[in-house]
This record gives C-alpha cells, structure tokens and sequence, in this order.
C-alpha cells in the first residue's frame, strides 16, 4: 500500500474524526509526542521524539480512581481509559518498547487495567527510520531502523510517499477503512532499497554482558561508573521501558483521588524505608539498579533486555553519562579480587 | 585550547605524582559532538584524559562537597564563584582543595547549535578559532563562537576564577558590567504576561529534577519537593505545581545563586529556567550589592545581621 | 480481565488499641462490611495488605490476624509514616481502605509434619502471631510437630500481644521464650537479647523450620547460633521489608535483585536469599 506524502494531513484529520491520534508535534528544536486537532501539526522531520511516547499508554501522571468516603462505606470510582486511539509515527524502538512493558504491566498473578486497557485500544502507525542517529544503537539490542515489530502498520519513507506495510490484522483493517492505495512494484522496490541502505553506525557490544552481570553485584567497577551521575531522573523519565512509578492520593476532606506519577529509581527516596534505613544509600547502589535492572533483572524474569537503544538517555544526560561506555566499562572491568 | 589542555594535564600529572591530592576532578572528551563529560583522574597515568575546550559545560563544584581527602578541580569563572560560595557554607574545606583555575570566555550552548540546525544531526564540529563549522549528513553550518555561546556567558563577568591555587592560561579581558537587561525586559511586561510566559515555559518540566541537581548550590538533605510531612508540592508535573517547584527553588537560592546556569544547562526540556534564577540575583545585588561568591571576604547576604539595620525587626527594643 | 487490583476495600476500623508501653505501636482491628467483602479476602499467615488512610496514600503492613479468626483483620503499626500516623489518630468507626491479600506466605503446606522454631524481635512479630495463631488452631495443630517461640523487645512493655503471650505460656503444646534486654523488676521471664536465648534454647534442626522476623541486627546475629544448630538455609525461613507502593510487582521499587518482595515474597527461605544482592 502507498500513501503521497502530500495525503498524509488530511489522512490524519480523517483519523482523528474517529480516534484520538498522537503524533510526533514539533516543539523548538526538538519533538514530542502530543495528540493532535489537526493533521496539519503532525512532523516527522526530527529523528525522533525527545521523550518516548509510552506516556501515552502509562501517562507520567494518572487518576487511577476518585472516591468518596461516608460513614457507612466509600464509594470508588475507578478511572480507566479506554477511549480508541492511534499513535502515528511511533519508531521501531519504542515500538518494540511496548511489548516490553506489555510483560510489567501483566504478570502471573496481576493485571493492569489501566495500561492493558489503553494498549488494547490503541493502534500503533510505525515510521521507519531512514537515517538513524549517531546516538541510535538499536540493532544491537535486538530491533533495528525497519523492524515492524509491535507494531499494527509501518511506514517506509521514499521519498514522495510513503509505502506501507501491514503488520497485523488491526493494521489491515485499518488500511482498509482508509482505502490505501496498492503499491506498484517501483514503489516497493523503492521502500527495499531505502530500508537496504538505512545504517546504524553504532554497535555495542553485549555479547557476554548478562553473564558478567549475574557475577559482578560487589565488583568495584560500580564504585566508579556512577561517579559523575548526578541523580536526577532525566534517563528514566526518557527512556521508553522505564516504568517505575509512585501512587498518591490528593484529596480534600472526605473526597479525593488516588493518582500514579512517574518515579526513578535515580532517586534517594525511591526505596527509603519508613524507619529511616535505605537498602540503596547512595548513587553507587542506584546506578547499579538502573543497569542490572535493565540488562539483568528484566532478562532473568522476562527472558529480554529492558533497552532498545534508543539513545535518549544520552542525549538528555546533564553530564553526558553514556550507556554505551558504562556496558563498555562493566565489559572490561575485572572481578574484585576476594 | 589544545594548549591549555596540556598545561591541566601536567598540573593534574604533578599534583597526583607528588601525592598533593588523591583526585583531580576535570573535564574529559565527551560522546557527542560539542560536549565534554566530568572527569575523575586518579592515577597520573590518565591525567591524558583531560581536556579543555568551549564544551566545558558543566559547574564541577558539584562534585566538591563534603568530599574526603585532598582533591583538586579544574575550575573555570563560574565553577569558582560556586567553589567559595560552598566554602562560606562549609561544605567545602578551602585546605582540602587545590584549585586549577582555567579563565573562561564561554561555553556552548547545545541547544543554539540545535536550532540553527533546525533538528538535523551534528555529528563534527571543526574548530576555526573564532567560527566553528557545525558538520552533519550533507550540510556545513558556519556559526560565530560568540552566537553560540550560552546566554550566562554572555553576560558572566567573572571568566577568570575568583580563587585559585594556580592559574592555567591568561585571564579574560574585564567586561562591562552586567545590567541585567534581560530582567528588565522581563520586569517590563505586566503580572498577567510574565504569569503566561513562565506558565508556558514551566508546562514543559518533566520533574527530572536535573536543575536542582545540576545546582551546585542545591544540597539540602531533604528538598522540599521531596517532603511527606507535610506534602507542600505534588508530584506530578502540573504547570502550576512546576511554577512553585521554581519559585520555591529560587527563594532558596536567594543570595547563593552564583548564576553559572548549571540549572538551565541541565534541562533537557530546554526550560529558560535561568531568566527566573537572575531576576533574584538582580534583587540581591541591587538590595545588599551582593554577589554570590565573588570574593573569600563578603558574607553572605541573607547569613549576616547588624545591630543598625534599617529595619527593626532583627533588634528588640 | 482480572478485577483491578489498584480497588481498596472499604472496611471499619472498629478497634485502635495501643499496644506498647511508649505508644509507639498500635493495634487496628478492621471489619468487612459486609460477608462478601469477606470471602474476597481470602489470606494466609504471612501475606500483608496495603491499608489505606483516604486522604494520605496507602502503606504496606503485614497481617497480623489469622485467617481461623473470622470477620476482621488485625495489624500492629508503629508510628513512623503519614499512613502510619494518620491510622494512629483514627477515630473507631472510620472508614478505611484494604488492598489485598498481597504477597505468598509462610509455607504451611511444606512445614507439614515438622518441628517449628519460631524467633520474633521487637514489633516484628505481627505476621509470626498470625503463624502461631494458625498453627494453634486445634484443627491445624496436629499437622505440626513440636512449636517453640522465642520472642524479645528490649522491656516487657514493649511486648505486643501480652495477653496472649500469658495465654500460650499456659498451654503444654507451645514452648514460649519471652525475653527483655535488661533485666527490669517484676521480669520473672528471660534476660538477654534474641541471639544468646536462641543459643540457650539451643532449638534442634532435627526435622525443623526456623522462622524468623526482627531488626537488621537481631538477624544479623542470630544467624550464626541457628547455623551451629545445624539448621541449614534451606530450613530458614525469613520475612523481608522493602518500601512497596503498588504491592503487585509492578512499580519497581521493592525489587532484591529479580525478586520483587511484594509479589514474589515477602517470605523467601535462607537460601533464597543467599542468591540474591543484600539490598534490603
């Protein structure tokens, strides 16, 4: 399928008659991820977005439920959104990214209702990535500029068009209902050849990282690569399968809400214990969370890497504290001698 | 430049050889273009690894409180102004610090780089003294040093350090004094304007909290965004929440701002988060004509009383 | 999909007793509303639930009540947080918030047949009372083998469960220890802490869990005596604490290494624990 460039505002604007769309939505330099009135403010110049678009599914802040409370009991309205959306533009990471959440948010004993409900009704337009960034390194962490994986529809830019492909039954339907026109064979020869020629310059190596991770817990290495860190939560809060979060109530007398807010384990008070003890004192130990959680942790329980190589965290980094050399770091470090 | 990068090597080289300090905290070759990255040397051995360059960024003060043993830094102007105002709070100790001042004429602001290229990728950057050619897939963007500059620096009069143990380079020319022009554009607009202008900027704030801890003068224990008993702020990135997150920060900040922009610098939401830090340091100035941490002597304007203050309320009668 | 699990239960507090001799520690007795609010409560010894204070957020406390006493649940909460403080000051009669059961729980089924030690410090003894309640059940009593119970705080007022401590004192098929760290007048009980009374005692592993719950250092030092006992870490069986918000192993704060302690324990044996980092 195919769709001209010059068609894709007003495909949005057909869109967004039906669903809440969210686009990629220029903002100064950079773009983000906003859900649009008007086909017209959608760009996909920027290569990609400054923050994820996962806070559309698991917004950095939401109601879970208002209650009111009587004498006799309480009353508790649960909050869960299930309007029909569609996120247009979304990359091959973040796309991929999803389906890495898609195992927190459901585990053997629990559902989600709030992330779950929202993924079920949301379509996911993928855009492939014709000229990775410098700071992208996704084909080392197992997706790449054209893997439709995640997602319902991908888009190949040629240039004047873009050609479509359909990844899944929710993603034909789609075009259906859109009435996409068919490729021609120039079309999809042109859509090869541009995802042939699509690079990612950057590799990293993590052949033998989960090993070393499952033996290095008390290695000295950690008492070096958090050193510049400054805590703040400028990685999580861009990473796409960040997921940590707080809840909290806010409430006026006997009426009030129960909200969930992003939260870092780059933060002090992430793990605090009530009596005053932190089984995490200080950035040594919260670094050293971020990276096993994400190249150990999440592997042992869900048998993948909790990174898609995106490259945000290194571009946000204050201090330029690069994932790519930390992994370097922990791959070179020696064992503390016992 | 290159030069000067030679001259931190060997002090750093001489001081960890002579057993002066244990660490010397400096700038080390970043991962991206225009950005250099902390660095912690401690053997003499990777004293190579430091660098000097326009892309210096960050105010390394931060890494200097409450530290063990003797540590040296590598200091521009403002990294200074940090370094004594911390000292006046002891929470440095002026024995335990061996201080490589480097003069200073400005720092790059990635950001402009960002907008000039209009969202294109940077990938090189060559150095033509006072140009630098801003290089990427198919283009080449020759841009002044000066117009790149971040905006601090432009009107950052203290380049050369306030203090130090050794001097590497030759100190900036003086420059007119500051006249906060930028807080007074600000100052001119009505209540209601000024409310809109920082309500828009402030709705970008994603509470990464990199501004406070980029701030080499935020350090409290426990941040008042952080406090359960009671909750004075929430925790979700409300526009209006943002504003008091700032302007609490800023009151806190008054008198100890030393206006190096480590705060602007950090946001990765690119928040003008420096047009709200001067328009205290300009009340300060103008109210007690106090800096922050220029000199060792001044005390410090909100740490200091006397008995014939203007006012009444500090004397009982 | 599932109910939501993020849905408190309304129920009554109908009981704020305190506890301990310096207030520190109160007793909340809460009620169901109603019986089918009742049976989807279904818990065991050892799990805990998220009580929350509408207005002030929800906090994680393990249960103290058994589930052989009907109709209501039981925690012991020391002061220390704005959950913890607001239930402090509830009036009887308030309504509040009940998420759970959440966790796994003591492993009843595999302590079958065997001899049970159980070593309680300070006010870490809520789910152990639960354990002990359980197991005393006649119903339940014949399954078990001999039940010893070493429990200490550092003065007899702050003991929990007094009452019932005199009670089991009385009883021929509970061995209880009690002790206080420094001797104080009209203490007719032990002196010592937990680690020296645990080597008195001297409990045998022969065919034995040793259950055991307290502060970091109490732990810390009793391990050593249960290991010359000759228990080995897989008969040791432990409760652990971490901050928890959402209880489901969801939110990512409770995390020891890959284990989450709110959905994959609270109770993890000895040897669990050895594979895992010590961050707790």
């Amino acid at each position: 399928m195919i769709i001209s460039k010059s068609a894709i505002s007003g495909l949005l604007d057909k869109l967004i008659a039906e669903y809440q769309v969210y686009a990629p939505v220029k903002e100064g330099a950079y773009s983000l991820f906003k859900q649009i009135k008007s086909g017209s403010e959608a760009d996909f110049s920027n290569k990609n977005s400054k923050i994820p678009p996962k806070g559309i599914l698991f917004p950095q802040s939401e109601k879970l439920f208002s209650y009111s409370v009587t004498p006799e009991g309480a009353r508790v309205d649960e909050c869960v959104d299930s309007a029909q959306k569609v996120i247009f533009g979304v990359r091959p990471c973040d796309a991929k990214s999803l389906l890495l959440l898609d195992n927190v948010f459901k585990n053997d004993k629990y559902e989600d209702p709030y992330y779950l409900t929202r993924r079920a009704n949301t379509i996911l337009v993928g855009m492939g990535c014709n000229d990775p960034a410098a700071t992208c390194f996704c084909t080392s962490m197992n997706t790449g500029p054209f893997d439709s994986t995640g997602m319902d529809l991908l888009l190949v830019d040629t240039g004047d068009n873009y050609v479509v492909e359909a990844v899944s039954d929710k993603g034909r339907e789609l075009a259906a209902k859109l009435g996409l026109a068919a490729a021609g064979d120039a079309d999809n020869a042109a859509a090869a050849k541009v995802k042939e020629a699509a690079e990612v310059a950057c590799q990293v190596t993590t052949e033998g990282l989960k090993a070393k991770l499952d033996g290095n817990f008390y290695d000295e290495i950690w008492d070096r690569v958090h050193e510049k860190c400054l805590g703040c939560g400028s990685c999580t809060y861009s990473c796409p399968t960040c997921h940590c979060f707080d809840i909290v109530d806010d409430a006026v007398d006997c009426n009030g809400c129960r909200i969930r807010n992003w939260d870092s384990c780059m933060y002090p008070l992430f793990t605090l214990h009530g009596s005053g003890h932190n089984p995490r004192t200080g950035g040594k130990e919260r670094m050293r969370q971020r990276v096993m959680h994400k190249f150990k942790y999440f592997v042992d329980n869900f048998n993948a890497t909790a990174c898609v190589g995106c490259g945000r965290c290194i571009k946000n980094c204050p201090v330029n504290l690069d994932i790519r050399e930390v992994l370097a770091d922990i791959l070179g470090s020696e064992a503390r001698d016992k | 430049m290159q030069k000067l990068a030679a001259a931190i090597q060997d002090a750093a080289k001489k001081l960890l050889d002579d057993q002066k300090v244990d660490l010397v905290v400096g700038f080390a070759r970043g991962s991206l273009p225009l950005r250099s990255t902390p660095g912690f040397i401690r053997k003499s051995c990777d004293a190579g690894k430091l660098t000097w360059d326009y892309s210096c960024e960050n105010n390394l003060a931060n890494y200097l409180r409450k530290r063990e043993g003797k540590v040296a830094v590598v200091a521009k102007g403002c990294d200074t102004r940090a370094i004594v105002a911390l000292i006046k709070e002891n929470q440095i100790n002026r024995d335990n610090l061996y201080i490589i001042g480097v003069p200073c004429s400005g720092m790059i602001d990635r950001n402009k780089a960002d907008e000039l290229l209009d969202g294109k990728e940077l990938l090189e950057v060559e150095d033509k003294g006072d140009t630098l050619v801003l290089k990427g897939k198919g283009f080449a963007v020759e841009a002044k040093l000066a117009d790149l500059c971040h905006d601090t620096c432009k009107t950052c009069c203290y380049g050369t350090p306030v203090v130090y143990d050794m001097l590497i380079g030759e100190p900036v020319p003086a420059k007119a004094e500051d006249n906060f022009d930028d807080v007074r554009a600000f100052e001119a607009k009505s209540p209601a304007e000024r409310k809109k202008m920082l309500a828009e900027d402030l709705s970008k704030c994603i509470r990464c909290y990199a501004c406070r801890n980029a701030c080499p003068m935020c350090y409290c224990p426990e941040c008042f965004v952080d406090c359960s008993t009671p909750v004075w702020i929430e925790k979700a990135p409300d526009t209006a929440d943002n504003m008091l997150f700032q302007s609490v920060r800023v009151l806190h900040l008054a008198g100890r701002c030393v206006d190096c922009g480590a705060c602007d610098r950090a946001c990765p939401m690119g928040i003008n988060l420096r047009g709200i830090t001067r328009k205290m340091v300009k009340e300060v100035k103008e109210l007690f004509g106090y800096e922050a941490g220029v000199n060792m002597e001044d005390k410090p304007a909100l740490n200091e009383f006397t008995a014939d203050d203007p006012q009444p309320f500090l004397v009982k009668e | 999909m599932q109910r939501n699990p993020y849905l408190p239960l309304p129920m009554k507090l109908v009981k704020n007793f305190t506890e301990t001799e310096d207030k520190l520690i109160h007793t909340f007795t809460f009620e169901y509303l109603s019986e089918e609010d009742e049976k989807s409560f279904p818990y065991m010894p050892g799990q805990f639930a998220e009580i929350c204070v509408f207005g002030k957020g929800e906090a994680p406390f393990g249960i103290a009540s058994s589930p052989t006493e009907p109709g209501h649940l039981k925690f012991s909460v020391a002061k220390v947080g704005v959950v913890s403080t607001a239930l402090h000051m509830m009036e009887e009669g308030t309504i509040v918030g009940m998420r759970g059961p959440l966790g796994n729980y003591y492993p009843l089924e595999q302590m079958k047949g065997k001899n049970v030690v159980i070593i309680g410090g300070g006010f870490a003894f809520t789910t152990l009372r639960s354990l002990a309640t359980y197991m005393l059940k006649p119903e339940h009593r014949g399954d078990y083998g001999n039940l010893t119970v070493i429990y200490g705080a550092r003065n007899p007022g702050l003991l929990l469960y007094k009452e019932e401590l005199a009670e089991w004192d009385k009883r021929s098929d509970i061995d209880l220890v009690c002790t206080i760290d420094r001797p104080v007048e009209g203490w007719s009980g032990r002196v010592g802490f937990i680690p020296n009374v645990t080597k008195e005692v001297s409990p045998s592993s022969d065919n034995a869990v040793a259950i055991i719950c307290g502060p970091p250092v109490m732990i810390k030092f009793t391990m050593p005596v249960l290991e010359e006992c000759g228990f080995k870490p897989e008969q040791v069986i432990m409760s652990l604490e971490n901050r928890m918000k959402c209880g489901i192993g969801m939110c990512g704060r409770c995390n020891v290494g890959s284990k989450y302690v709110c959905k994959d324990g609270p109770v993890f044996t000895r040897a669990e624990l050895n594979q895992l980092p010590n961050e707790y």
